[in-house]
């Protein structure tokens, strides 16, 4: 959580991230480069770091897009998922250093503007060999570049979370064109089948991976059988099935609701996080605390508020308990507005009077 | 029930979630080794070709402008039936060809120069540095023995080949060939560089064809939109000392389904 802006915060887990990040990149990049020359010592350097550079982009891209299905699946990858951005930034690093020497070496130095050459430098013939492959690769890099510049949560607080997410969500747009510049591109000269099957594999690998986190949320989005009372209370789920300190995420109206239950009390919130959109619901109560299972962000559960001094604040919901099931109102509150927890241990005593009354009156 | 929950921002992560990323983490770092490898070995493109890059050395020959400006350098202990001289394209640095005019001018004349060497099989080419091509001042010997280089007609014949430009593809960069390096080799010969019919064989090396127009001349405007692709060019073959030379109208070169 953040109340002022730093460059980077540190602490134990984010050095080691992020030292298996750059021993991770700079493993492959090292041994790429050494083996081709080994290999084949007259490659000249600059189209070898250029294959590096870009290789390297385009497998790290690759598990930046799956570490998000993953963490759905499983929750124990959830550390991979904390300094998500570092990963990415790092994939607009090398993308920029591979389009850089792209440029220098390709383009610059001829009779024509060498960024306009990316553009005009490869005239459409109606051939595979004439599918401008260049410029899907110049748009992602400039999707990439903008989400690495606007990684900071600065961008993410000035922007607003829905703004800042839908800009980040063009990941996709970026993996698309990568994909499109590989295929018309490297693909078309080198045809060893292992280059085929790694970037169909790398595409087959993160589509299966977002369409088997979706449907595991299937559940998640189906609207609850029973229509608001006329109270306008819904009734979300039984208490038992609540484990205590966590949620169950119902959606009610279209918006995901995370029902927490703790110290005795049901709450209900937005599943959406402030901070980056996270879900709430697959979160915990820590001190007190609902903590974003994302990065850590936490609010009081009855007003959806931060703890002072932080100042993120989440809609909640009016939530009653009765017969030992959760009714919540779809409604939501402002952000920040107090809902009384329900009871849950009172609740389950009046129901056991209420019960045994009801046997000894039919005795 | 293990109920671990992590935190990013707390020192250490709960051991059961630690030793998972742990796992995790190992297993990419594998898989980044093995690709690395795996990508590098698989590589089919890159063949064997030099640009001595940073060595600058002297040449003297006979300057010839036609088709493409080269260099006739007299070869040393001719052995009878070979030609005594070698052929070497000029260049300038980056994505230049020979200035045209300077070539017309020393046309035939015997001039010293300095430059880069750049090879590929029998082709040789120079990369010559700023101004410093000279005219010798007595080369009357050499000029006599180089105009004996009469071209040899080898008759019409049919090729299938790629067109690549002649300087990267050579050696100043490798792989300098295909579709990545099309808009390079567009640029290439867009400045002047000499377009070249690269003919593989299956059985045999690599064959270099200069190509001109029915009537000798540079064709690297007409040609910029066959680059990189495969293509089928019927026209006359003719031997100029070392240098293969394909006559024909580039409207007749024909662009293959690949």
């Amino acid at each position: 959580m953040g109340l002022e802006y730093k460059a980077v915060r540190w602490n134990r887990q984010k050095r080691i991230y992020d030292f298996a990040l750059v021993g991770g990149v700079g493993a492959f990049l090292v041994l790429f480069t050494v083996s081709t020359k080994v290999l084949f010592p007259f490659v000249t350097g600059e189209i070898l770091l250029m294959r590096a550079f870009g290789a390297a982009a385009f497998i790290l891209l690759h598990v930046v897009l799956c570490i998000g299905p993953l963490c759905r699946l499983n929750p124990k990858f959830l550390p991979l998922l904390y300094n998500r951005r570092h990963a990415g930034v790092t994939t607009g690093l090398l993308g920029l250093v591979h389009a850089t020497l792209v440029v220098v070496t390709y383009h610059a130095g001829g009779d024509t503007n060498p960024i306009l050459s990316v553009f005009k430098g490869s005239p459409l013939t109606g051939s595979i060999a004439g599918v401008p492959f260049q410029p899907f690769g110049f748009f992602a890099l400039v999707i990439l570049l903008l989400m690495a510049a606007t990684s900071h949560d600065f961008w993410l607080a000035n922007l607003s979370a829905p703004v800042w997410k839908s800009l980040h969500m063009l990941v996709y747009a970026a993996y698309a064109l990568l994909v499109l510049h590989v295929a018309f591109g490297v693909l078309q000269a080198e045809v060893n089948p292992v280059y085929v099957l790694a970037v169909g594999g790398g595409l087959v690998v993160v589509l299966g991976l977002h369409i088997a986190a979706a449907f595991r949320e299937v559940p998640t989005d189906r609207a609850p059988d029973s229509a608001a009372g006329d109270d306008g209370f819904v009734d979300a789920c039984a208490v038992a099935d609540i484990l205590e300190k966590r949620a169950r995420i119902i959606c009610l109206s279209g918006e995901r609701v995370a029902i927490f239950k703790y110290d005795g009390k049901v709450s209900a919130v937005s599943n959406v996080c402030q901070h980056q959109n996270g879900p709430l619901g697959e979160g915990k109560v820590l001190d007190g605390c609902i903590t974003c299972p994302w990065h850590g962000y936490q609010y009081l559960p009855d007003t959806g508020a931060s703890p002072p001094p932080f100042v993120e604040k989440v809609p909640t919901f009016n939530v009653r308990v009765r017969h030992g099931r959760v009714f919540v109102r779809p409604k939501p509150n402002p952000p920040g507005t107090r809902a009384e927890p329900a009871p849950v241990e009172a609740e389950s005593r009046s129901s056991r009077l209420e019960e045994a009354l009801t046997s000894a009156s039919e005795r | 029930m293990n109920d671990e929950f992590y935190i990013g921002w707390e020192e250490r992560a709960p051991s059961g979630i630690g030793s998972q990323v742990r796992r995790a983490v190992a297993f990419l770092l594998a898989f980044a080794v093995v690709l690395a490898v795996l990508l590098a070995v698989a590589q089919r493109t890159i063949g064997v070709s030099v640009f001595e890059w940073g060595k600058v050395k002297s040449f003297s020959g006979v300057l010839r402008s036609q088709p493409y400006p080269h260099l006739l350098v007299p070869r040393p202990g001719a052995v009878t039936g070979q030609t005594s001289f070698s052929s070497y394209y000029l260049v300038k640095p980056f994505k230049f060809g020979l200035d045209a005019g300077l070539a017309r001018r020393l046309d035939g004349k015997s001039v010293n120069l300095k430059g880069t060497l750049i090879y590929r099989g029998n082709q040789t080419m120079i990369e010559v540095i700023g101004d410093s091509i000279q005219q010798q001042d007595n080369p009357s010997q050499l000029i006599a023995s180089a105009s004996t280089t009469a071209p040899v007609n080898l008759g019409e014949q049919t090729l299938i080949g790629e067109i690549v430009d002649s300087k990267c593809y050579l050696g100043v960069m490798n792989p300098g060939q295909l579709t990545p390096h099309r808009a390079c080799a567009i640029r290439c010969i867009s400045g002047g560089i000499p377009p070249v019919l690269l003919v593989r064989q299956t059985n045999g090396p690599a064959l270099y064809f200069l190509l001109v127009s029915s009537d000798g001349r540079p064709v690297n405007k007409q040609v910029l939109n066959l680059v990189a692709e495969p293509v089928q060019i019927t026209g006359e073959v003719e031997r100029q000392g070392e240098l293969l030379i394909l006559r024909a109208d580039p409207a007749t070169y024909r662009r293959l389904a690949r």
